[in-house]
C-alpha cells in the first residue's frame, strides 16, 4: 500500500509542480496546497501503514501505528496553514498594487 | 547549567510577544527593543565563554532523554553563531529608528525582528532534524513579515517571489524528512548520523542527502537557486536587508555544514565533489551578478552569492583546514554582510537614489560614511588584514593542501572582481565633483553612522586580532571533522 | 624594526589632526620627519662588514602570521631607497602643494604607503608580505585619485588597483602555494627547501602566478598600461611611488626568489623575455609621448624592463648591474619627476609641445635636468652613474650562462641586439625630454603662467638627487664594497667581487654604446621624418584598447549574462530550479544505484483506499483543468478532503479533525480573497514551455515517488516510536500518544508552530492595514 501512496504522493507534487509553473496567482497558490499535501502523505506513508490501533492507549492493546509521523504531520499542517493563509493575503494585495494577478507581469527591473 | 541553551531562543520570543503588545507606543518600543537586544547579546556572551571553558551544553527539553525528546545542542559552533548574530541584531536595533518610518515600526517590526533572531538562533541550537524545520519556518515567517512590511509595488511583487521559492524548498524539506525517518527511523541528529555511520551511507541515503542539500542550498543562496535573493533582498527597509543579508543565507550554510560533517560523511567522493563544482559556479555567476547592474542596493545582495560559494567551498574541500575556513568566513560575513547593507542602505537613502550613474561627490559631504564604506568594501574584499582574508586564506590553504587548483584560482579571480564591483560604487558615488545642490541631511548621516561603524569595528578585529578568534575556530574545525564527539555527547548514556 | 614599520602608520593616525592647523603651519613639515627618522636609523646599518639580520614579532601565530623581518642587503638597499627617497618627496611636497590642498588625506594615503612599502621589503613571512603588498596598491589608488574631481584620476586609479590588485591575488596564490607544500611562510625556509617547489607537480603554475604578480606590479609589458595613467597622480607621488620606490617591489619580488627560482630554465626565458620586450617596447612609446610625465612615465617602464632582464639573466655580472641601476635609476629619475614638477608648477603645462626655451627662465632646473637625462640615456662621461649600470647591462647581455633549451639559446643570441635596439630610444627621448623642455624657442604666449625659475626649497630635493648621480658617477666604489655588493650577494646566493670602472678599454659593451649615441643622434636630429611612424604604431596594439575592453566588457557581458536569467519571471526560476534537482539528483541516484525495492515492508492493499486515492488523483487532476475558479477552489478542497479520510483510514484520528478544519478554512479564505481577483483563465503558454512544464513536473513527482520507494525499501532500523507507545502514559501522563508527543516530548515544536501562526497573523494583518504612502495617495 505504501507504494500506492508514494505513487500518489508524487501525482500530488506533479500536479503541484504543474500548478505552481502556472502564471496566474490562484494556480500557483492551488499548486503549492497540492504540495503540501503530497508532503503531508509522503510522512504518512514514510510511517509505515501496517495495522495497528489508533495511538490512543488502551487497555489491553499491544500494536500501535506509528505516533510520531503523525505529531510531526499535525505541526507541518498547522505551519502551512499559516503560510499558505499568508501567501494567500499576500497575493491579494499584490496583484492589487500591481493592477494583475500574472505573475509573469510581475518582473519589475533594477532601478525603481 | 544546562539550561542557559534554550535563553537564545527563547528570550527573543519572549521579547517579540511583549513587543507586539506594546508596538504602538513608540519610544517604549524602541527603548525595550535595544535593552532586550542588548540583554540577549550579554547571555550570548555568557554562554559563549561558558561553552568554551567548560564543553557542550546538552538541554533535553522537558527532560526527554535523546533521541526521543528534542535536544538543544549548544555546542561551540552553534553559541559562536549565535553570538555573531546578536552583534548584528544589536547594530540593526540601533539603527531601525533611524531608518524605518514610524508606522513601519507601530507595525509590529521589533515583534518581527526579535522573532527571526529567535528562529535563527532556534536552527543554530536545535538536534533535532524536524525541529530544524520548524525554526526555519519560525524565521521564514518572520523573514515574510519584515520583507513586505508597509511595503508598495516592488517590495510585494518581489516577496511573492521569494515566499513561493522558500514555501516549495520547506515542503521539499519536510518530505526529505520524512525519507530519512523512513531508513533510519529517527528524527535526532545525532542518532541519524550513528545510524547512518552503521549503515554507510549505502543505498538511497545519498539521494536523500542530495534533496537536503537542495532545500538549505535555497536558502543559502548556491547556484543554481539563488535567483530570488538579489531582488527581494533589494527592495525593503535597509535595516530588513541587512538582517536578511546577515543572517538568513548563513543560516542555510550553517544547515548544510552540520549536516554534512555530521551526518552525510560517508560519500565524498560524490557529495563534497558537487559542492566544489557548485561553488565554483556560485562564485562565478554570483559575482557576475554583482557587476551587471548600477543599482547599489542590489550590487551589495548579489555580493552576497559569492561569499556563500567560498563557504561551500571549505565544506566542499571538506579537511580541517578549509572547514576552519569556512567557520571563519561565516562568520566574518554575517558581520560585514549586515555592515554593507546598511551602508549602502544609508547610502541610498542620503543620495535620494539608489542608481549608481546618478550619485557622486559623496565624500565632500559625508566623509566618515565614505570612508567606512571604501574599508567595508576591503574587508569584503578579502583585503589583509581583515576579516575576510584570515577566512580566505584558511581557504585558499585548504584547497591547495588537496591540489584543488581551479576552484582555487576561480577564488582567486571572484575576488578581484567582489573588490572591482564595489570600488566602482566607491568611486561612482563617493569620488567626483562636488555637487553643491544636493541637500546635506547631517543629522541623519550622524545617525546612521554609529550601527555601521561598530559593525566594522568588529570586522577590523576579527582580522587583526584573528590570534584571539582563530583557535576557538580552530577547535570548532576540529569538532566538526570528528562527528563522534557529536554523537557521544547527545547520545550519552 | 617593527618601530621602523609601524612608525609611518602611526604617525599617519596624528595627520588628520596636524592638518588642521594647515594655514599656520603645512602639514609636509611633520611628514618630512618621519622617513628622515627611518633613514637615520637604517643608514648605521651600512658598511663592509653588514650582516643579515633577523627581528621576530609574533602577530597571529597560530595562522604563522608573523611580523618576521629579515634585513640583508637588498632589503637594506629598498629601505634606504624608501626612506631616502621618501625625505626628499615629502620636502619637495611641501611647495608643491598648497595649503589649501586636502592636506590631511594626502599625507594620511603617502605614510601609509611609506610604511607598507618598508614592510614589504623587510618581511620574511609570506602572508604579512602580501598584507603589505596589497597595502601599497591601495595607497597607490588613493593616491593616484587624489585629485577625484578629474575623470582622468579615477580612470588612472581604478585601472591602477584593478592590474595591481590581480597581480597581488595572483601572487598570494602562488605564495600560499609554496607555503602549504613547504610547510613554512619564510622566504628563507623556503629557500632551503627550493627542491619541494622546483620539483612539484604544480612548479609552472606557481613560477606563473608568482611573476604575474611582480610583472603587474613593476608594469612589465603588457600590464604596463596602468603606469602611464598612474601620472594623474600629484607629481610627488609620481616621483615617489611610479618611479622609484613601488613599481619596483616587482623587482624586488623577483629578486627575492631568485634563489628558488633561478634553477629554472623557463625562469631566464619568461624573466628576461618580458624584460627585453618591455625595454624596448616603452622606450619606443616614450618617444612619442607628448606630456612631460608620460615620457618619464614610458621611461620608468622602459627602465624597469632593463632590470628585471637583467635579474632573468640570473649571472654575477647581470644582478650586480641590476642592483646598481635599481639605485642609479631612483636618483636620476626622481629627480627628473621633480624637474617636470617644477616645469608644471612654475608653467602650467607639461605638454612639451607647448613648452620651449625654457633655458633661460630656469637655468638651475634646467642645469639640474641636462645631468640628470644625460645619466638616463647613459651618455658617456665619467661623473653620470647612468652610463656604468647602462655599460654593465651590455656587458651582461654578452656573457650569458649556456643553455641546452632552445628558446633560450635563441633569446642568448638575439638579446644585445634588442638592448642596443632599446637603448636607443632611451636615448632618443632622454635628448627630447631635455632638449624641448629647456631649449629651442620659448612660446611663452602659449603658457597658462609666466615662467620663473622655482623657490629655493623646490630645488633643493632635485639637487640632491642629482648630487648622487655625480657623486655615484664619480667615486662609484663608495657605495660598492659597504652597499651594492651587499644587496647583489643576497640575490646571488654568494659573495660578488666586483669593480666598477669608467674604463674598460674598447671592448664590444663600448663599442655598443657609441652604436647607440650614433643611431640616437641621427634619430634625434630627424626626428620629423619619423613622426609619421611613431604616430601610426602602435595604433590597434595597444594594451590600453584591451583593457578598456575588458572592463567595459565586464559589466556588457555580465549584464547580458545576468539578465538571461535573472528576468524577474518566477515560471523561468522554477524551471531552472527544479530542473537542477531533477539532473542533479536522479544523476545521484543512478551514480549510487541508490534505487530499491522492496515489498518487505509494506502493508497490504485494500478497495477503500484504493478508491480514495483514485478520487484524490482525479480530482488533483482536475485543478489544472478547471476553468472555474470556484471549481478549482472546490476541487482542491476534495484533495484536501481526501487526506482526511485517508488519515481515518490509517488511524490517525487528531490528523483527521485537524485536517478536516484546516481544510475548510484555507478553502473559505481561498474563496473569500481570491474572488476579488479575475475569472481563472488559462493564461496563453506557448507549447514548448507546456512541455516543458509537464516534463518537469512529471519528473519530480517521479522523482520524489522513487526516492519514497527506495527509503520504504530499505527499512534498516527500528523506529524510535516504540519508546513513545511504551512511556506515553508512563512519564507523560497521557493515553493520546500524539497528543503527549506534541505537547511534551517535542513540546517545543509546537511552542513554535504557534509562534508562526502567530507571526502569521501579525503579518497579515501589518499587510492588510498598512499600505505605503503611496498607494494611500492615489
Amino acid at each position: 500500500m505504501e507504494i500506492i501512496m508514494a505513487i500518489l504522493a508524487g501525482l500530488l507534487f506533479t500536479t503541484g509542480v504543474y500548478n505552481l509553473l502556472q502564471k496566474q496567482l490562484l494556480r500557483i497558490a492551488i499548486g503549492t496546497a497540492l504540495i503540501s499535501h503530497g508532503a503531508h502523505l509522503f510522512i504518512l506513508a514514510m510511517g509505515g501503514l501496517k495495522g495497528g490501533a489508533p495511538p490512543i492507549l488502551v487497555e489491553g492493546i499491544e500494536q500501535y501505528t506509528d505516533p510520531l509521523p503523525q505529531a510531526l504531520i499535525l505541526t507541518s499542517i498547522v505551519i502551512s496553514f499559516g503560510v499558505t493563509s499568508f501567501l494567500v493575503v499576500l497575493a491579494y494585495r499584490a496583484s492589487e498594487v500591481n493592477g494583475t494577478d500574472n505573475i509573469e507581469e510581475l518582473r519589475g527591473n533594477d532601478y525603481e | 547549567m544546562s539550561n542557559l541553551a534554550i535563553l537564545p531562543i527563547l528570550i527573543p520570543l519572549l521579547a517579540g510577544m511583549w513587543l507586539a503588545f506594546i508596538a504602538k507606543k513608540l519610544p517604549l518600543a524602541r527603548g525595550s527593543a535595544k535593552l532586550l537586544s542588548i540583554l540577549n547579546l550579554a547571555v550570548a556572551i555568557y554562554i559563549f565563554f561558558h561553552v568554551q571553558q567548560n564543553g557542550t551544553l546538552i538541554l533535553e527539553m522537558g527532560a526527554w532523554k535523546a533521541p526521543f525528546g528534542i535536544i538543544i545542542v549548544g555546542d561551540l559552533l552553534a553559541v559562536t553563531l549565535v553570538l555573531t548574530t546578536n552583534l548584528v541584531a544589536i547594530a540593526a536595533a540601533f539603527f531601525a529608528p533611524k531608518s524605518l518610518s514610524d508606522k513601519q515600526e507601530g507595525f509590529y517590526f521589533y515583534a518581527f525582528f526579535f522573532w527571526l533572531i529567535s528562529g535563527v538562533s532556534g536552527a543554530f541550537l536545535t538536534g533535532d532534524l524536524f525541529n530544524l524545520f520548524v525554526f526555519f519556518e519560525v524565521l521564514l515567517m518572520a523573514s515574510y513579515a519584515l520583507i513586505v512590511l508597509g511595503g508598495g509595488k516592488a517590495q510585494l511583487r518581489e516577496s511573492i517571489k521569494y515566499l513561493l521559492l522558500n514555501l516549495f524548498s520547506s515542503m521539499l524539506f519536510v518530505t526529505a524528512i520524512a525519507f530519512i525517518y523512513a531508513v533510519v527511523g529517527t528524527v535526532n541528529m545525532a542518532q541519524i548520523a550513528e545510524r547512518v555511520q552503521e549503515v554507510e551511507q549505502q543505498g538511497i541515503l545519498t539521494t536523500i542527502a542530495v534533496l537536503l542539500f537542495f532545500v538549505f542550498a535555497t536558502k543559502a543562496a548556491v547556484f543554481p537557486l539563488y535567483y530570488w535573493l538579489p531582488n527581494s533582498y533589494s527592495v525593503p527597509n535597509p535595516v530588513v536587508s541587512a538582517l536578511f543579508g546577515a543572517l538568513l543565507t548563513k543560516v542555510g550554510i550553517y544547515s548544510i555544514l552540520r549536516v554534512f560533517t555530521l551526518i552525510f560523511t560517508h560519500e565524498p567522493g560524490l557529495t563534497h565533489n558537487l559542492f566544489l563544482w557548485l561553488a565554483g559556479l556560485t562564485m562565478i555567476f554570483g559575482v557576475i551578478g554583482a557587476l551587471s547592474t548600477h543599482n547599489v542596493k542590489l550590487i551589495v545582495a548579489y555580493n552576497i552569492i559569492p561569499a556563500v560559494g567560498f563557504m561551500l567551498m571549505g565544506i566542499g574541500i571538506f579537511t580541517e583546514t578549509a572547514i576552519s575556513g569556512t567557520v571563519y568566513y561565516l562568520v566574518h560575513d554575517m558581520i560585514i554582510k549586515g555592515a554593507l547593507f546598511l551602508l549602502v542602505g544609508a547610502l541610498a537613502h542620503l543620495a535620494g537614489t539608489s542608481d549608481l550613474r546618478k550619485m557622486g561627490g559623496m565624500i565632500h559631504h559625508y566623509p566618515f560614511l565614505g570612508w567606512m564604506f571604501f574599508l567595508a568594501s576591503l574587508v569584503l574584499a578579502g583585503i589583509p588584514p581583515f576579516s575576510g582574508f584570515i577566512g580566505k586564506l584558511l581557504l585558499l590553504q585548504g584547497g591547495l593542501a588537496e591540489e584543488e587548483v581551479i576552484i582555487v584560482i576561480v577564488t582567486l579571480v571572484t575576488s578581484l572582481l567582489i573588490l572591482f564591483s564595489m570600488i566602482r560604487i566607491f568611486i561612482g558615488a563617493f569620488w567626483g565633483e562636488k555637487n553643491e545642490e544636493i541637500t546635506v541631511n547631517k543629522r541623519a548621516a550622524d545617525g546612521y553612522v554609529w550601527p555601521i561603524a561598530g559593525l566594522l569595528a568588529l570586522s577590523v578585529t576579527l582580522g587583526v586580532g584573528a590570534e584571539w578568534f582563530y583557535p576557538a575556530i580552530q577547535s570548532i574545525a576540529e569538532y566538526l571533522m570528528a562527528p563522534e564527539l557529536y554523537i557521544d555527547s547527545v547520545l550519552k548514556e | 624594526m617593527l618601530f621602523a614599520v609601524l612608525l609611518p602608520f602611526l604617525a599617519s593616525i596624528f595627520i588628520p589632526f596636524l592638518a588642521k592647523w594647515k594655514d599656520r603651519i603645512h602639514t609636509g613639515i611633520f611628514v618630512t620627519l618621519v622617513p628622515l627618522v627611518i633613514f637615520i636609523y637604517f643608514i648605521q646599518f651600512l658598511g663592509t662588514g653588514f650582516q643579515p639580520e633577523t627581528r621576530s614579532y609574533s602577530w597571529i601565530p597560530s595562522l604563522d602570521m608573523n611580523m618576521n623581518f629579515y634585513l640583508d642587503g637588498l632589503s637594506l638597499l629598498f629601505v634606504l631607497l624608501i626612506s631616502g627617497i621618501g625625505t626628499l618627496v615629502a620636502f619637495y611636497s611641501i611647495y608643491y602643494l598648497h595649503k589649501s590642498e586636502q592636506l590631511g588625506n594626502f599625507y594620511v594615503y603617502f605614510l601609509i604607503f611609506m610604511g607598507s612599502m618598508l614592510g614589504v621589503v623587510l618581511s620574511d613571512n609570506v602572508f604579512v608580505l602580501y598584507s603589505f603588498w596589497e597595502f601599497t596598491s591601495l595607497s597607490s589608488f588613493l593616491l593616484i585619485g587624489y585629485w577625484n574631481h578629474r575623470r582622468g584620476s579615477r580612470y588612472g586609479a581604478l585601472k591602477s588597483m584593478l592590474i595591481t590588485v590581480f597581480g597581488g591575488l595572483s601572487m598570494l596564490g602562488a605564495l600560499v602555494f609554496m607555503s602549504v607544500i613547504t610547510n613554512t611562510a619564510s622566504i628563507q625556509q623556503m629557500i632551503t627547501e627550493k627542491s619541494i617547489i622546483l620539483n612539484h607537480e604544480f612548479f609552472p603554475l606557481i613560477m606563473g602566478l608568482l611573476l604575474l604578480g611582480a610583472f603587474t606590479k613593476s608594469a612589465q609589458f603588457p600590464f604596463h598600461i596602468w603606469l602611464p595613467d598612474a601620472m594623474e597622480a600629484p607629481t610627488p607621488v609620481s616621483a615617489y611611488l611610479h618611479s622609484a620606490t613601488m613599481v619596483k617591489a616587482g623587482i624586488y619580488l623577483v629578486a627575492r626568489n631568485i634563489p628558488i627560482f633561478a634553477d629554472s630554465e623557463w625562469f631566464f626565458v619568461i624573466v628576461s623575455g618580458f624584460g627585453i620586450i618591455t625595454l624596448m617596447w616603452a622606450s619606443y612609446m616614450a618617444v612619442r609621448q607628448t606630456d612631460l610625465k608620460g615620457i618619464l612615465a614610458f621611461s620608468t617602464i622602459s627602465q624597469l624592463g632593463m632590470i628585471m632582464a637583467m635579474l632573468g639573466f640570473g649571472t654575477k655580472v647581470a644582478i650586480f648591474a641590476a642592483v646598481f641601476h635599481i639605485l642609479n635609476h631612483a636618483t636620476f629619475k626622481g629627480s627628473l619627476f621633480m624637474v617636470a614638477g617644477i616645469v608644471d608648477h612654475e608653467t602650467g603645462s607639461r605638454d612639451i609641445r607647448k613648452l620651449g626655451g625654457l633655458m633661460t627662465f630656469m637655468p638651475i632646473t634646467a642645469t639640474l635636468a641636462i645631468l640628470a637625462t644625460f645619466s638616463m640615456a647613459g651618455f658617456p662621461l665619467p661623473f653620470l652613474n647612468g652610463f656604468y649600470s647602462k655599460e654593465m647591462f651590455f656587458d651582461a647581455t654578452l656573457d650569458l650562462e649556456s643553455t641546452s633549451n632552445a628558446l633560450a639559446g635563441f633569446m642568448q643570441q638575439a638579446l644585445p641586439y634588442l638592448a642596443v635596439f632599446g637603448s636607443i630610444f632611451t636615448f632618443v627621448y632622454s635628448m627630447y625630454f631635455f632638449f624641448g623642455t629647456f631649449r629651442g624657442k620659448a612660446q611663452i604666449s602659449e603658457l597658462p603662467k609666466k615662467p620663473h625659475e622655482a623657490p629655493i626649497g623646490m630645488l633643493i630635493s632635485p639637487a640632491v638627487l642629482v648630487a648622487g648621480v655625480i657623486i655615484i658617477g664619480l667615486f662609484p666604489e663608495l657605495i660598492n664594497k659597504p652597499f651594492i655588493s651587499h644587496a647583489a650577494a643576497s640575490i646571488y646566493g654568494g659573495e660578488i667581487d666586483k669593480h666598477i670602472y669608467f674604463w674598460h678599454g674598447i671592448n664590444l659593451p663600448l663599442i655598443m654604446s657609441i652604436a647607440v649615441l650614433a643611431f640616437g643622434t641621427i634619430l634625434v636630429l630627424t626626428r620629423t621624418k619619423w613622426e609619421a611612424i611613431y604616430r601610426f604604431i602602435p595604433g590597434p596594439l595597444s594594451m590600453n584598447k584591451v583593457y578598456d575592453g575588458s572592463v567595459k566588457r565586464a559589466e556588457t557581458y555580465s549584464e547580458r549574462i545576468t539578465k538571461t536569467y535573472m528576468n524577474g519571471s518566477l515560471g523561468r526560476y522554477f524551471r531552472l530550479i527544479l530542473g537542477a534537482i531533477l539532473i542533479i539528483t536522479f544523476g545521484f541516484m543512478a551514480a549510487t544505484t541508490g534505487f530499491e525495492f522492496n515489498m518487505a515492508y509494506s502493508a497490504e492493499i485494500t478497495l477503500a483506499e484504493i478508491l480514495v486515492a483514485i478520487m484524490m488523483a482525479v480530482a488533483a487532476v482536475g485543478t489544472i483543468l478547471a476553468k472555474n475558479r470556484v471549481a478549482a477552489i472546490i476541487i482542491l478542497g476534495v484533495v484536501g478532503y481526501g487526506l482526511a479520510i485517508l488519515f481515518v483510514i490509517y488511524r490517525a484520528p487528531d490528523l483527521a479533525l485537524t485536517q478536516l478544519i484546516v481544510e475548510t478554512v484555507t478553502v473559505a479564505l481561498f474563496l473569500m480573497v481570491f474572488n476579488h481577483l479575475p475569472q481563472l483563465k488559462m493564461r496563453k503558454q506557448a507549447w514548448s514551455t507546456k512541455a516543458l512544464n509537464l516534463i518537469i513536473s512529471i519528473g519530480f513527482g517521479a522523482l520524489m515517488t522513487l526516492v519514497a520507494i527506495s527509503a520504504h525499501s530499505s527499512k534498516w532500523f527500528d523506529s524510535i516510536s516504540s519508546y513513545f507507545v511504551e512511556n506515553s502514559y508512563k512519564l507523560g501522563g497521557g493515553d493520546n500518544i500524539v497528543n503527549v508527543i506534541l505537547v511534551d516530548m517535542r513540546g517545543l515544536d509546537t511552542l513554535f508552530e504557534i509562534a508562526v501562526l502567530g507571526i502569521a497573523a501579525l503579518g497579515i494583518y501589518g499587510m492588510v492595514k498598512l499600505r505605503s504612502n503611496k498607494e494611500e495617495d492615489a
